[in-house]
């Protein structure tokens, strides 16, 4: 018993509290259960942003467009990267014409059989955005926005496929994004259309 | 294996599995961030105090030379991992980024700006490390912690120096670190040189913040047969644009340890030795000064196992200024072997916790005494017990008793206030007469083969004492949960939550800064790719907690958030 002990211990050290963080590569038994990027995918999307609560004093609705990989992680879960820009306008008047966001997400999409074919996501998110403005106004409203800002967060969505034809996909998905800023927390609705190519 | 080491084995690695939850560190040395078993108070990256909970003694670790640390940095008066020069270790490429939570972003349109929040500052690495070609590889890093930074960046900071101090952005990051080199590995050495420059801002016993730009920074490495051997040079340069003063440090430093090789490791007597050296020359005004330019320290080690259940350890140093001792030994009773108890006594005695460091800091003509007359003297003695009930529960109690003679501290003469700090003068001292402590922890596992542990961890501790001049009161009480799931092998939700009591800093303000206790959850969750070596992590670091000043002059830990992307070649 305490040889099992021992051995669970010191796996369990290996695991979690390796030197290497990357030493799990060494695992053979987990790199043979690893089907990962069995399967690999890349994705244009492209629809609509909703600002929500207060933010919706602040910028106005906004049209975006991005690019995506999804790639198999477990046989019912698959990894998600997206890259995905929007220019949103103030709602109000400041001085600048309006602000370049871009957001990187990563997250996963689980397809759990009793909703098929309805997929549920999530992960987290960073938007970068810049101000659209030569000048740079910082005591004035929406003067940080002239430097970088930068702000994490997660999103949850749930995606719909509803066409299929040989390896491309049609689907709608609408997304809420949180992101963790000040003075309050800033929610955003998304609702788009994906087009969907599996390369392998 | 018999079962008696079985027992110490299991103990052991389950309770290295538990102290703390896999929580990844921010930047190598800081992992103190995510502890709070026992008195852990950041003030910047490099700049804090980590005191385990039954540690024994006033001081933090990081004040304490030991030849673990031959390779960690010297930052003024510390010993610390940050920013690390370690090439790492795995061929591949790696980037890191992130952000203290609580930008505005749209926010910013519609508040007014005078009542915008402070801003919020980023983390940024990204390095490689080729695989091996013909025993040659290569690596490169660049990595800044602009966290813990931006309250004096501009109103203070700024007005010191020349131009940015930095590698990258206007954030005035406490450190900024680049290098590159090339290393040459095969069976018989492991050598490195690497080349680069460093921003950095160190904290002083006067406590300013004192900005070095080290232009360039060179270290060499080898490692062969029972020899590590470390040497570093130096361009240090320092500047105060304010008071218009300038100055330069050349300085060679490093290190030279044979350790017992694999056949004297068997045996029953374990030595080692070694030389630690610097030599430094000053040029201008450099702020702190080391008596006749150089320290050399040369130091024994010895591990003695007479039998199977005890065990002694030894570490002596000793120079023309100073001496220091370091033995340790614990006995695992035989009789309660069933209950995996051991006893044991802990000593530090010495002339000073850190014989490499500066004897002297500059302040605006005063001259800052680091070193102290007499010496210190610490002892402990404790009893701990380990055990698992069944294959999925263990536990285990720790109590201690410690007292100390001559514990260093600082002899505040006067305080002076510039903008947003509190400077002082006087000089290092000891408190000369005993001081005592006592400590007691609890713990409580669980697990599941690789895919999940717990652990309930307590403790608590009472110090006493004539004189109660420490520099800081350390936290008397913690209790944390900590856990780790590891699905299908693949993907990895580590936590922590816990609590700390207040602690309290003296001798650095007028009045006592009192850190308030608090709840902090940290988490990271990471995907792994065993078969393609890719890991990507993200981390929530000090959440829950309120957002303060852990650290006199020092700079606000805030909630912030790390992502990390990593592939082995």
């Amino acid at each position: 018993m305490k040889k099992i002990i021992t051995l669970l211990a010191l796996s369990l050290v290996s695991l979690l509290h390796a030197e290497d963080s990357l030493a799990f590569r060494n695992d053979s038994a987990a790199v043979k259960d690893d089907i990962s990027f069995s399967h690999f995918a890349v994705f244009l999307e492209g629809g609509e942003i909703y600002p929500m609560g207060d933010l919706m004093d602040a910028v106005e609705n906004a049209l975006y467009g991005g690019i995506g990989v999804r790639y198999s992680y477990w046989e019912n879960v698959d990894g998600v990267v997206m890259f995905q820009y929007t220019y949103f306008k103030p709602a109000i008047d400041v001085y600048i014409d309006g602000v370049h966001q871009f957001m990187g997400r990563v997250g996963v999409d689980w397809k759990w059989n009793p909703i098929h074919p309805v997929v549920l996501g999530g992960g987290f998110t960073c938007s970068w955005t810049h101000a659209d403005s030569e000048a740079q106004k910082w005591s004035e409203p929406g003067g940080t926005l002239t430097d970088n800002e930068t702000e994490f967060g997660w999103y949850a969505r749930i995606s719909l496929p509803v066409f299929k034809y040989q390896k491309y996909s049609l689907g709608f998905n609408v997304m809420w994004e949180h992101l963790w800023t000040l003075p309050k927390s800033s929610n955003m609705l998304s609702a788009g259309i994906t087009l969907e190519r599996s390369i392998w | 294996m018999n079962s008696f080491v079985n027992k110490i084995i299991s103990s052991l690695a389950i309770s290295a599995s538990f102290v703390f939850a896999s929580i990844n560190a921010e930047m190598e040395g800081l992992e103190v961030v995510s502890r709070d078993d026992g008195t852990f108070l950041i003030g910047s990256p490099t700049f804090y105090f980590d005191r385990t909970l039954g540690a024994g003694g006033i001081h933090s670790e990081s004040e304490l030379w030991t030849p673990r640390k031959l390779r960690y940095r010297l930052l003024f008066d510390r010993m610390s991992v940050l920013p690390s020069w370690d090439p790492i270790e795995t061929p591949s490429v790696w980037m890191k980024s992130g952000n203290e939570l609580g930008d505005l972003i749209y926010y910013d349109i519609l508040t007014n700006p005078k009542e915008r929040p402070i801003n919020r500052t980023p983390i940024l690495e990204g390095g490689f490390r080729t695989p091996i070609f013909h025993g040659l590889w290569a690596t490169f890093r660049l990595f800044q912690d602009d966290y813990y930074c931006f309250r004096s960046a501009y109103g203070v900071r700024q007005k010191q120096v020349d131009g940015y101090f930095s590698f990258f952005g206007e954030n005035w990051p406490m450190f900024s670190s680049a290098y590159g080199g090339l290393g040459f590995t095969n069976d018989f050495i492991d050598a490195s040189v690497l080349v680069g420059m460093e921003y950095m801002w160190l904290f002083t016993e006067s406590s300013r913040w004192i900005p070095v730009q080290f232009k360039p920074r060179v270290e060499a490495r080898a490692d062969f047969g029972n020899f590590s051997t470390t040497l570093v040079y130096e361009n240090a340069e320092y500047q105060n644009k304010r008071k218009k003063e300038t100055g330069e440090r050349t300085e060679v430093n490093g290190s030279i340890i044979y350790k017992c090789g694999e056949s004297c490791r068997r045996g029953m007597l374990q030595l080692s030795a070694g030389l630690a050296f610097r030599f430094v020359g000053d040029d201008g005004v450099v702020y702190t000064g080391l008596n006749n330019d150089r320290v050399l320290w040369p130091f024994l080690e010895m591990n003695v196992r007479p039998q199977e259940h005890l065990k002694f350890d030894v570490m002596f140093g000793i120079n023309d200024r100073d001496w220091l001792v370091q033995d340790s030994v614990e006995y695992n009773i035989p009789v309660l072997e069933k209950m995996n108890v051991s006893v044991g006594a802990k000593n530090i005695s010495g002339t000073r916790l850190n014989p490499i460091a500066d004897t002297h800091e500059f302040f605006d003509g005063d001259t800052i005494s680091l070193t102290a007359a007499g010496h210190m003297d610490l002892l402990q003695g404790y009893v701990r017990f380990e055990d698992s009930l069944t294959s999925f529960l263990g536990f285990g109690l720790r109590g201690s008793f410690w007292t100390e003679y001559g514990a260093e501290t600082f002899d505040t003469e006067e305080f002076v206030d510039d903008q947003i700090y509190t400077f002082r003068h006087g000089d290092v001292s000891r408190i000369n007469s005993w001081i005592k402590g006592v400590t007691g922890e609890f713990w409580l596992k669980l697990w599941l083969k690789d895919v999940f542990n717990f652990t309930a961890l307590t403790g608590f501790e009472r110090i006493d004492g004539e004189e109660k001049r420490f520099e800081v009161n350390p936290s008397e009480f913690f209790v944390q949960f900590n856990a780790d799931w590891l699905i299908k092998k693949m993907f990895r939700i580590s936590h922590s939550i816990r609590y700390r009591s207040d602690a309290q800093w003296n001798l650095r303000s007028r009045d006592p800064f009192v850190v308030k206790g608090d709840w902090f959850w940290d988490a990271t969750f990471e995907q792994r790719f065993p078969k393609w070596g890719i890991s990507l992590t993200g981390t929530i670091i000090q959440a829950l907690g309120k957002e303060v000043i852990e650290a006199p002059n020092g700079e606000y830990s805030r909630v912030r958030f790390v992502c990390t992307a990593k592939k082995a070649f």
